[in-house]
């Protein structure tokens, strides 16, 4: 075939760009087993050192319980949220929808930093800024886009038909919500709550603002990176980056999964 | 519900569309346009009162540094969106026309890894990576070059600008173009169109919507970001989201930190707007 | 007897383990117009754009006048294909769809310009040039499509069921606009198709396949009145097709009794022969030969004529075809049983 070159010169390509993508994931991951502090070829020896700084790091563990405590919030509400705009774009037809599409898929389109300076404006304005629920409270706008796009998807698989045949055998609204659309969408469900606290547990611009002194885990990173350089950064990172792949593997699997089992041929 | 359902209060209907109007009306609406106000009020002793004053709108906008900062931020941000753009599509194209099925599966999972993993580690990492004594450098060393001054320049903050945006493009470009329709390539190469000609003929008009809402994303993403031009381009001179967070960190002059923000909301709406619309345009 | 234009030589079409065409030898005439019939999964789309070049062979030669076309892209052949989906470009209007090819062998703007609205203007949609595609009903969208694959004045061109999308109505006038324009061009047409009547409506000869093997080839009357084989009998479906075990003397004993074909088989084989349904008449009383007892179901009127569905005494459904008025003048009632009867020389035997 004449395409051959062509076609080797995009692997090539492709093996190329997934290096640079994945460049600084693997070289932090190397760097923090690495004795020195300015890590260069040669790499130095290896230590647990940073891992050891890391762990008592007298920030770090207030700051750990806060990103799990506001991941597992954000994830709750958010995917609840989503759910329920998810469903009503699935369902029904009403004046002002496009409105509601647009307050529902919006917010990832407005910069975190301006997100940030806005929900500080707001939330100080109630005197609601600095806590802990102050950050659940941003990620909760930030993160139900996100869920609602997930469980939308999977709404999108369900025959139209299966919930007015419900109602038909004699299922109320309410009873149907329980037995059919719940049970279909919960794989999407599920992972709607890991891609939801996985963004929450990775953001920084707008817990950075509205958190005061309840920091979270990036925002400890990004204090320490305004520092000095610190591999204890590439040692948190690389654990927060096996949380974060954990849920990610979670979620893609379960997404990937049932598309697979059920999705239509094509 | 159509017909005399609709004639009674649907309460089940209502309860699913109350929680995302509440809480985004709350606090997505409500933040943003508390800012417009905020962005009239006024600072006094570090304490931001209310009040109806152009005083922050006349200050920001009329100083030069303001206005050189906004056009640098504009400028990195189609730079980056156009470096995006270029970078991404071959490997979305071949993702899409040559891969396998199984191999585009897993390129898409390794492509979303990254939006999980920590931005803020990544760009540290870079930083350890490109430094002037650093593994690139130490390895070009090795070939007698260098060494090369890659932190605190353009190029530091456009590799912080990919690193950020080029999986996401790539993943929106596959999409897109798993979206043509195989026939039409067909037709075309069957009318005499040949392979490479087939990809500017056919294959981009047919795809540009997915590649301009993966554009303007990345341009969203990097117009708004501080961590790759404060971390990676050494912040000489600012970028707007860095004027924010100088502005707002100190001093309390939150409004004039809103004055900035509205103009990059202004500015990005113009943009994705225009943009949208081109991809939307119908033919006469 | 013309040259054939086109000689596919024992051609193979592999996908895996599943092979989709398994070596057929076909001869396309110069100027003819050719139906590829067959149901779904036979090969005949495959056989058609490995025509193209869409597909490559795995084993055997495609010629077109002379010339090996395997190995050469699809961009290098001049064999335009009119899809089923018609395949128009989505963002371009329907003059700068007709122009495409044309832009693609370097034609200059003025003179492609002036042959695409030459080419609309001969389908009839000359007003309608500059209008978007997806505006255009489906007939129109057709002979934009037709215009756009005969622009280039190709030697042959391909068609894969490109009517089976639109209403019944503007299917019989598109055939008539098909049929027009080969004769008119001259050229050759290679039509795939899974309806009987567009092929028989239209094609100079036909070709019948299944599971990836030409069945038979021939005019539409030589495949009606002669199939080869059950296959084709059942496929073209005006058919009642008969077994039994030969008697010798082209007598054929089956459920009906004794029966008379021309033709014969050695004695004691099974034996089946088909007879159209429009071959057989039917009586009040049985007739000397080939006479079966039935008795009348129902009747289904298409056009002019009208078919009957009889059942014989064993339950086996046989059809006959009339015209109407002939029907009018029978002495039918469902209470009482007629004879369906056949001359022996409209019994066709078949292979098997």
């Amino acid at each position: 075939m004449s395409l051959a070159p062509t076609r080797i010169l995009l692997r090539i390509y492709i093996g190329i760009l997934f290096l640079f993508v994945f460049a600084p994931i693997i070289a932090s991951f190397v760097f923090s087993f690495n004795s020195d502090r300015f890590p260069t070829i040669p790499l130095g020896g290896f230590t647990t050192h940073w891992y050891e700084k890391a762990f008592f790091n007298a920030e770090l563990l207030p700051a750990a319980l806060n990103s799990l405590t506001v991941a597992l919030s954000t994830a709750l509400l958010s995917t609840f949220i989503g759910f329920t705009a998810a469903y009503t774009d699935y369902r029904y037809q009403f004046f002002g929808k496009t409105g509601f599409l647009i307050l529902g898929l919006l917010p990832p389109t407005i910069p975190l930093i301006i997100m940030a300076l806005a929900m500080l404006g707001w939330l100080s304005n109630f005197h609601a800024s600095g806590m802990v629920v102050s950050i659940v409270i941003a990620h909760t706008v930030l993160c139900a886009p996100f869920a609602m796009a997930i469980i939308r998807l999977r709404l999108h698989q369900m025959d139209p038909n299966l919930e007015p045949a419900a109602h038909n055998l004699g299922a109320s609204e309410w009873v149907t919500m329980l037995n059919i659309i719940i049970p279909f969408t919960r794989p999407s469900i599920i992972a709607a709550l890991c891609l939801t606290a996985a963004v929450s547990f990775d953001e920084f611009a707008v817990s950075w603002f509205v958190s005061g002194l309840n920091k979270t885990i990036p925002v400890v990173i990004l204090e320490i990176l305004t520092g000095n350089i610190d591999p204890q950064v590439n040692a948190i990172g690389s654990v927060v980056l096996l949380v974060s792949i954990a849920l990610v593997v979670i979620a893609q699997s379960l997404v990937m999964g049932r598309t697979r089992s059920t999705g239509t041929a094509s | 519900m159509s017909g005399q359902k609709a004639r009674r209060t649907d309460w089940y209907a209502l309860s699913w569309r109350v929680p995302l109007i509440v809480w985004q009306g709350l606090f997505f609406v409500g933040p943003l346009l508390f800012m417009i106000a905020m962005s009239f009020f006024i600072v006094k002793n570090y304490r931001m009162e209310a009040a109806f004053d152009w005083g922050n709108w006349i200050k920001t906008l009329g100083r030069p540094i303001f206005w050189d900062s906004y056009f640098l931020t504009l400028r990195l941000a189609f730079g980056a969106t156009i470096l995006t753009t270029l970078f991404a599509f071959p490997a979305s194209f071949f993702l899409s026309f040559h891969a396998s099925e199984t191999f585009r599966r897993w390129a898409v999972f390794f492509l979303i890894i990254p939006f999980f993993t920590s931005y803020l580690v990544r760009i540290f990492a870079w930083q350890v990576i490109l430094a002037q004594q650093g593994v690139i450098n130490a390895g070009l060393s090795l070939f007698g070059l260098g060494p090369y001054t890659m932190l605190n320049t353009m190029f530091g903050t456009m590799i912080g600008y990919l690193t950020l945006c080029l999986p996401l493009a790539v993943i929106l470009q596959t999409f897109a173009l798993n979206g043509v329709d195989r026939r039409l390539v067909e037709a075309a190469h069957n009318l005499g169109c040949g392979k490479f000609h087939t990809i500017f003929a056919v294959i981009l008009p047919l795809a540009k919507t997915g590649f301009v809402v993966a554009a303007v994303f990345c341009f969203i993403l990097s117009f708004g970001d501080f961590v790759a031009p404060y971390y990676l381009g050494g912040s000489k001179p600012p970028t707007l989201s860095i004027m924010i967070i100088d502005t707002s960190k100190s001093g309390q002059q939150w409004p004039r930190a809103a004055v900035v923000a509205l103009m990059m909301i202004v500015t990005l709406m113009g943009v994705a707007f225009s943009a949208i619309a081109y991809a939307y345009r119908r033919r006469r | 007897m013309r040259q054939p234009l086109v000689v596919l030589d024992n051609v193979v079409k592999r996908f895996g383990s599943h092979v989709a065409v398994k070596g057929i030898n076909l001869e396309i005439r110069e100027g003819e117009f050719l139906a590829v019939m067959g149901p779904s999964g036979c090969g005949k789309t495959t056989t058609l754009r490995m025509l193209a070049g869409l597909e490559d062979p795995s084993e055997g030669d495609i010629r077109l006048a002379g010339q090996s076309l395997v190995g050469k892209s699809p961009h290098e052949r001049d064999t335009p294909m009119v899809w089923q989906s018609l395949a128009l470009f989505p963002f371009l209007n329907a003059r700068e769809n007709v122009e495409f090819g044309l832009k693609m062998r370097k034609v200059e703007p003025a003179a492609r310009r002036r042959r695409a609205l030459d080419w609309l203007d001969r389908l009839g949609i000359g007003e309608f040039a500059e209008r978007p595609v997806d505006q255009l009903s489906g007939g129109q969208r057709q002979r934009v499509a037709l215009a756009r694959a005969l622009v280039t004045e190709p030697r042959i061109l391909l068609l894969d069921e490109p009517l089976s999308a639109l209403d019944a109505h503007l299917v019989i006038r598109m055939q008539a606009v098909l049929t027009k324009l080969q004769k008119e061009l001259g050229i050759t047409f290679v039509y795939v198709t899974h309806s009987q009547s567009e092929a028989f409506a239209m094609a100079d000869r036909i070709v019948i396949m299944s599971k990836g093997e030409i069945a038979q080839i021939g005019t539409a009357r030589e495949i009606y009145r002669a199939p080869i084989n059950r296959f084709v009998a059942e496929f073209v479906g005006r058919n009642n097709i008969f077994t039994g075990t030969s008697q010798g003397g082209g007598h054929v004993e089956t459920p009906f009794g004794t029966l008379t074909v021309s033709g014969e088989r050695a004695k004691g084989t099974p034996v089946s022969f088909s007879v159209a349904a429009d071959l057989m008449s039917v009586s009040a009383t049985p007739t000397a030969t080939n006479s079966i007892e039935a008795q009348l179901l129902s009747e289904e009127f298409v056009g002019s004529m009208v078919t009957l569905f009889f059942e014989a005494k064993d339950g086996t459904e046989l059809k006959v075809q009339m015209p109407e008025r002939s029907f009018a003048a029978l002495p039918l009632d469902t209470s009482r049983s007629v004879y369906l009867n056949f001359a022996p020389e409209n019994a066709q035997l078949l292979k098997d």
